[in-house]
């Protein structure tokens, strides 16, 4: 009712400054639980080495394919707790073949056998590279499992072990430490921070050179966009600002995979407070980023869309940096992007842009944003079509009266009423707020009568009236409030009189404090 | 209180007497069961009963009386005391499931109903073992009791449907989904197997049928805050038995009852649902199922009957359709000429069609027809859904659809042509097609706003909608004549203007139709026409253009009273009004045919006998005098009243007659005030007595001041009619000697300051204005300053730099801009505080903003004279005018 609004229309007259603005900036954190399945476009967390045939032959110079041996998990622990160097490096071979088997590899039986701190030492023995290189391998496999299998490496002592293989002469097993430490890595920000704690970026970046070959290089970014992952805690900013150079060079890279994981690395950094996202904006990578948001490959512009996205949660200077990188030119693409995740981030980043100042406001209107916001809202995905609400929500919120009568011009109050039948609760509330902002900015124009018509026209009318019905009590308020405000002759209850003895109105108020 | 056979025994007696007809005996009975509720083991006791009693009464008085305990007191109020003790509280939990599913249906209900309350505050956290409980007895095999279990699972997941998203609502669904999925999903493919074995068994399809309507709403409950990856991974189970569902038919599970849908229509209704669900929000992942549900859904609606039975269902279908075929990347299951042919003529021609409960309803149930038909209360008829498929459809395919259906409208016609007598619903469904087909954009207040330019609505109505309202009998098809007025009616816009006139005397000739939907309809296309604006926007149909029907006009309108079932039609009653207004003094030849006639018909209504004065106008006058209970049996009459009272009073020269002054505290009744019809002319009258009669009223009815003055405060309250509290409120502050409203100014003020807070209009901040300025010109500036800050310290000076400073130049209209231009510079020169106060700073804010639109609103509005004396102030104050 109306005392609800006041605080709101106070709050308009600050331009969406202090809290308000947090409020309506929605970060990713909002939900931390998922009913759905693990998003298949995530980047992936943990990965195997698997066999392959041509792989077979090469790595190992001792290995010669026709005396594949095959040993039994028994004479596997004998061997390996063994004194005899050429067993324990068939043994460590023979482990190692069973983790890099397509199907169901024995993670659990390879960790029960309880080898593991043997394995780990095998990494130290630098007298023999092809046991280095098995048991390295064979950790690596054993690391890519849950989190169970990663910790049992990890409590067998492997960490100090792997970052003293990253300096080893020989490229395949530093390659090889690379991955089993991006396993690590991946596991959460314990085990990531374990891995700073013990120093891994200043080797690890001792890696990167014009030499590198492609594959090691994209190991290494992997891996450190795993270094980069995850929240509660951030990683250490020390160690994200050694990173960050490095990063920023990966990104110039021409391989996919490379500049793909360099922007999962980023849009991690990105994915937190606002002294975060700002660390990046400093390295002015803004503009690669939105060039890379742009481009054909949708691995590459997922994670930097996602990164922009990030970007434009934070302070109003921080998405005017995003919006001066040029993401207002792009974005119209990808909110026309075939694929629904893209529409979705598309239309989460401009809905936390049309959060910002009314300045920032006219720059979607000016670079076009509207005619493909409400296609969007008319015939997007409905993930999209959600995100592409909350943006018109924020739009009608901060901008100004001039700007609000541009949004519906642009035809959004027909797929806006619409997304009224839409099976959700809090998108149905999103556009009733939406709608009673139309109307504030309709009074203030003198044009409440062309709405309420315009309402009613588009079948709004009468879709409001049938949610004075809904279970959600929230919704139900929501649509009466409109309705008797602007759809009836209704009554203001506070200042109703009541009747005296003689049965004629009483006359009389209560005095309040007023504030205007 | 124990558990003893003794305590148990004084409940049933008491129980017993709550049941009891006598309140002498029922209450006490009530208010001591209300006194031992807080009592430890009352709840047991209570279930003991139910489960025990030997009487089937007492089980289930005890089972409802049971369920209100829960009500009441189960949820803990943070600060209040726990109102039910612990104990109490573990052994319910403990029991009252088996409890639940071993009773009788009656007592299931209410004890299933006290299990969802109880889940609402302890599930999952306080009850953790009420899923495995449930699901354990999925095993069970017995379907009573699995159809127990599901309907509480219901009662407590459907919620799911309409919260928010959160944490904690998610991570309880998450608890839920790991418990449940699985074995619903099981128990769901077990119940389709046990469907076909016992195909041929009526009864235990009835049980297995009610278990899979469960299901598939447990089905919506839990897929519809997100996917959940379990539904994902096991879809293809789910989607494909739903889909066999659908197409499945068993003659077994067909109902007799033509209105009360079936087991087969509900189960199918709720898998529509699903489905749309599934479209809805999950598109991406139900993509590869969505095409097989488009066919089987057409399939269903072109096999399944008119009965109302299926309504729900054929209505759920269609809309299903609806949504789907307005999507880009769907269109080409649609686009296809032959299946947009077969869908037009077997889904969406056959439920146009008007069928019998509809023709019961118009001659039977006139008043619901025509709030269905008229005022738009028809979202889940089949009609409307029908016609909500044809504008989906038109999204993509307006040319091809508007062509088939031509098609399908001319052979209707043709049909109709050959045998109207027996043939006529087809013209129902052609016009009723052509309608829905033609209206893009309607409002109740223009009619249809824009219209498919593909239907060429002025030939249809021309060569169709014209013969049939030209026809000598009135009677005769009274649906098509109704089809024929509501054309005209929400066309109004689009039939070109001489079209209109010449539909006119053929309105005015069906008010004597003995149809109450067709003079009902005649009377409300008159009403509706007679509010038509032209492009200039002045009134369409003027008084002129009327004359000649004006005598016959009327008199229908008045025979339409008389015709039965019509005599309190308010859609006559309002084209009365409505004519009358429009017609203006052509109706004075008619005046005292029209008072005889109202009077009449105030008579009629009130059933008693007065005598009258042959002044009619007197008469009336009287009328309200003596009885106001007259009036208000008859409400649509008074405002016509009050308009001729207020002419009447506006020609008096003099100070008002004592006759007049009789009737005053008569006009102040809250009755009358709180129909809005009544408003406009009960203020004007009021400011009729006021011009008149200030000083009368202030000498003769001082104590009626306060009523007057709770008038505005009532007509302040509302939006809509503020705008006329101020016009009563300036004709007090005009005529009223002011001595007399001295008491009660500043609760004017804090008054309008309230609703000046509370909801801030354009419109009133407007009358707002003017007022103040009024005020100010009356009493001087300095009195208004004086007024404000006695309210409020610096009240002045918020409002004016809040509401007059920003607002001010909104004000339109002649007067009201002379008013404000007066007002505001006496503010600015009469007022000492503003000169030398903290007010000052304001001084020249508004000498800047404000009075630098003085010029304009000189300029505009202000004759010579007034433009003087003006400039006279200005220069006193120094202000210079640009």
């Amino acid at each position: 009712m109306p005392v609800v609004n006041e605080p709101s229309e106070r709050m308009r007259k600050f331009k969406n400054r202090g809290k308000d603005a947090a409020a309506m900036r929605r970060q990713r954190v909002e939900v931390n639980i998922e009913l759905r399945k693990a998003k298949k476009d995530e980047q992936i967390l943990k990965r195997r080495s698997i066999s392959i045939v041509s792989m077979e032959k090469s790595p190992t110079p001792g290995e010669d394919k026709n005396v594949i041996i095959q040993l039994s998990l028994e004479e596997i622990v004998k061997a390996v707790n063994g004194n005899n160097p050429e067993l324990q490096l068939q043994a460590t071979q023979a482990a190692r073949r069973m983790l890099s088997r397509q199907k169901d590899p024995p993670l659990n039986q390879i960790i029960e056998l309880g080898i593991i701190p043997r394995l780990v030492e095998f990494l130290t023995r630098a007298d023999s590279a092809p046991l280095q290189f098995e048991a390295a391998w064979a950790l690596t496999n054993i690391a890519s499992g849950t989190s169970e299998h990663t910790r049992a490496v990890v409590e067998g002592g492997a960490i100090p072990a792997f970052i003293a293989l990253l300096s080893s002469p020989h490229m395949h097993i530093s390659e090889q430490s690379v991955w089993a430490l991006g396993n690590i890595a991946g596991d959460g920000p314990l085990y990531r921070d374990a891995l700073i704690n013990c120093n891994v970026i200043p080797p690890l970046l001792a890696l990167v050179s014009p030499v590198t070959p492609i594959g090691f290089l994209r190991n290494i970014t992997w891996t450190l966009s795993n270094l980069c992952r995850n929240k509660n805690p951030y990683p250490p900013l020390d160690a994200v600002k050694k990173m960050l150079p490095v990063l920023t060079c990966l990104m110039e890279h021409e391989d996919k995979e490379i500049l793909a994981d360099s922007c999962w690395a980023v849009s991690y950094l990105t994915d937190g407070s606002n002294d975060r996202i700002q660390i990046v904006v400093d390295t002015g990578i803004l503009p690669r980023l939105v060039e890379l948001m742009g481009g054909p490959e949708l691995i590459i512009m997922t994670p930097a869309l996602r990164a922009i996205g990030n970007v434009v949660t934070g302070t109003d200077e921080q998405t005017q940096a995003a919006i001066d990188a040029g993401v207002l030119v792009i974005l119209p693409l990808l909110l026309r992007h075939a694929k629904p995740t893209i529409q979705k981030e598309a239309a989460w980043t401009l809905s936390n842009i049309a959060a910002g100042p009314c300045q920032q406001i006219q720059q979607l209107i000016t670079f076009r944003l509207l005619p493909p916001l409400v296609e969007l809202l008319d015939k997007g995905d409905f993930k999209a079509q959600k995100e592409a609400v909350w943006a018109v929500a924020n739009f009608t919120t901060g901008g100004t009266v001039e700007q609000v009568v541009e949004l519906v011009r642009s035809g959004v109050l027909k797929p806006l009423l619409n997304l009224l039948l839409a099976k959700d609760s809090k998108t149905i509330l999103v556009i009733l707020d939406t709608i009673s902002n139309l109307f504030l900015a309709a009074e203030k124009l003198g044009e409440t009568e062309r709405l309420c018509l315009l309402v009613e026209e588009l079948d709004g009318l009468e879709k409001i009236e049938a949610l004075q019905t809904h279970d959600n009590n929230m919704v139900y308020r929501a649509a009466l409030n409109i309705i008797e405000k602007y759809f009836s002759g209704e009554e203001n209850p506070d200042l109703q009189p009541g009747t005296d003895q003689d049965g004629l109105y009483n006359f009389s108020v209560e005095k309040q404090d007023f504030d205007f | 209180m124990e558990l003893s056979d003794a305590n148990l025994q004084t409940l049933t007696e008491y129980l017993k007497k709550t049941l009891d007809p006598d309140p002498a005996i029922r209450r006490p009975a009530e208010k001591f069961l209300e006194s031992v509720e807080g009592s430890q083991n009352y709840p047991l006791l209570l279930l003991t009963l139910l489960e025990k009693s030997q009487e089937n009464v007492i089980k289930v008085c005890a089972s409802v009386t049971f369920k209100n305990y829960i009500k009441r007191n189960w949820r803990i109020v943070e600060d209040e005391p726990n109102k039910i003790c612990e104990s109490d509280r573990i052994a319910i939990k403990a029991n009252i499931v088996p409890l639940m599913l071993s009773s009788p249906e009656q007592i299931q209900k209410q004890l299933s109903d006290a299990i969802s309350i109880i889940g609402r505050e302890d599930f999952p956290q306080k009850w953790p073992d009420l899923l495995t409980e449930m699901v354990n007895r999925f095993q069970s095999g017995d379907f009573h009791v699995i159809n127990g279990v599901l309907r509480t699972a219901h009662s407590l997941f459907k919620r799911y449907r309409h919260e928010f998203k959160s944490n904690e609502l998610w991570t309880e669904i998450k608890l839920v989904l790991d418990a449940f999925a699985l074995p619903l999903t099981n128990l769901f493919k077990a119940t389709i197997e046990l469907c076909s074995t016992h195909a041929n068994d009526a009864s235990a399809l009835k049980v297995l049928f009610s278990s899979l309507v469960l299901i598939a709403k447990l089905f919506y409950s839990l897929n519809f805050q997100d996917l959940p990856e379990f539904f994902e991974d096991n879809m293809e189970t789910w989607m494909t038995n739903f889909h066999t569902l659908l197409t499945l038919d068993n003659k077994l599970l067909q109902t007799d009852d033509e209105e009360e849908a079936g087991l087969l229509e509900l189960l199918k209704s709720q898998i529509c649902d699903n489905a749309a669900l599934y479209a809805q929000k999950y598109d991406e992942e139900f993509q590869p199922y969505l095409p097989r549900f488009v066919t089987a859904i057409w399939n269903l609606l072109v096999t399944t009957g008119q009965e109302v039975k299926y309504d729900l269902l054929v209505s759920n279908a269609i809309q299903f359709l609806a949504s789907v075929c307005e999507r880009p990347h769907y269109k080409h299951l649609f686009e296809d000429q032959n299946t947009l042919t077969s869908i037009c003529e077997k889904v969406i021609v056959p439920n146009m069609e008007f069928r019998a409960a509809d023709e019961e309803a118009f001659e039977d149930n006139s008043e619901e027809y025509i709030r269905r038909d008229l005022e738009g209360s028809d979202i889940d008829t089949r009609r409307r859904a029908a016609c909500d498929l044809v504008r989906g459809l038109c999204k993509f395919f307006e040319g091809p659809v508007t062509g088939i259906f031509s098609g399908y409208v001319n052979s209707m016609l043709q049909e109709y042509a050959k045998n109207p007598s027996v043939n006529w619903k087809h013209k129902d469904a052609a016009i009723y097609l052509v309608t829905s087909l033609a209206s893009k954009a309607q409002t109740q207040k223009h009619g249809i706003t824009k219209a498919n330019e593909l239907v060429n609505l002025t030939e249809f109505f021309v060569n169709h909608i014209l013969p049939d309202l030209k026809s000598p009998s009135v009677n005769e098809f009274p649906v098509l004549k109704a089809d024929g007025i509501k054309y005209i009616m929400i066309f109004r816009s689009q039939v070109p203007k001489e079209q209109l006139l010449l539909s006119i005397p053929l309105l005015i000739n069906h008010l004597q139709a003995e149809s109450i939907v067709v003079h009902t309809y005649a009377a409300h296309a008159l009403e509706r026409l007679f509010t038509v604006r032209g492009t200039n926007n002045t009134i369409l149909i003027t008084a002129a253009e009327m004359a000649p029907f004006v005598e016959v006009l009327l008199t229908n309108l008045f025979k339409a009273l008389t015709l039965p079932g019509s005599s309190e039609n308010e859609y006559i009653m309002k084209a009365i009004m409505r004519s009358f207004s429009l017609l203006q003094e052509s109706i004075i030849p008619y005046i005292p045919s029209v008072i005889t006639q109202l009077t009449q018909k105030l008579l009629a209504v009130s059933k008693k006998q007065y005598t009258f004065s042959k002044v009619l106008f007197v008469g009336i006058f009287l009328l309200i005098s003596y009885n106001c209970s007259v009036i208000i049996s008859f409400p649509e009459f008074i405002p016509y009243v009050f308009q001729v009272m207020s002419l009447l009073l506006e020609m008096h020269k003099n100070e008002i007659p004592s006759s007049y002054m009789a009737l005053f505290p008569h006009l102040l009744q809250p009755v009358l005030w709180e129909r809005t019809g009544n408003i406009p002319p009960l203020v004007r009258l009021l400011q009729a007595y006021l011009e008149r009669g200030a000083n009368t009223i202030a000498s003769a009815a001082a104590d009626k001041i306060p009523g007057l003055l709770g008038v505005f405060q009532k007509l302040i309250a509302s939006k809509a009619n503020d705008h006329q509290g101020f016009y009563l409120l300036n004709s007090i502050i005009e005529h009223m000697p002011p001595e007399s409203v001295d008491q009660y100014r500043k609760q004017i003020f804090i008054l309008l300051f309230q609703r000046l807070q509370n909801s801030k209009t354009t419109k009133f901040i407007k009358s707002f204005l003017v007022f103040i300025n009024l005020y100010c010109i009356k009493y001087g500036a300095l009195a208004l300053q004086e007024i404000f800050d006695s309210i409020q310290p610096k009240m002045f000076g918020m409002v004016l730099e809040k509401i007059i400073i920003p607002e001010i130049q909104k004000v339109s209209g002649q007067v009201e801009k002379k008013i404000c231009a007066v007002g505001i510079t006496k503010i600015l020169t009469e007022c000492p505080p503003m000169m030398d106060t903290e007010y000052t700073k304001l001084w020249y804010v508004e000498s800047s903003s404000s009075v630098g639109e003085v010029p304009s609103m000189l300029s505009t509005s202000l004759n010579a004279e007034a433009l003087q004396y003006l400039q006279g102030y200005l220069q006193a104050a120094s202000v210079t005018l640009l």
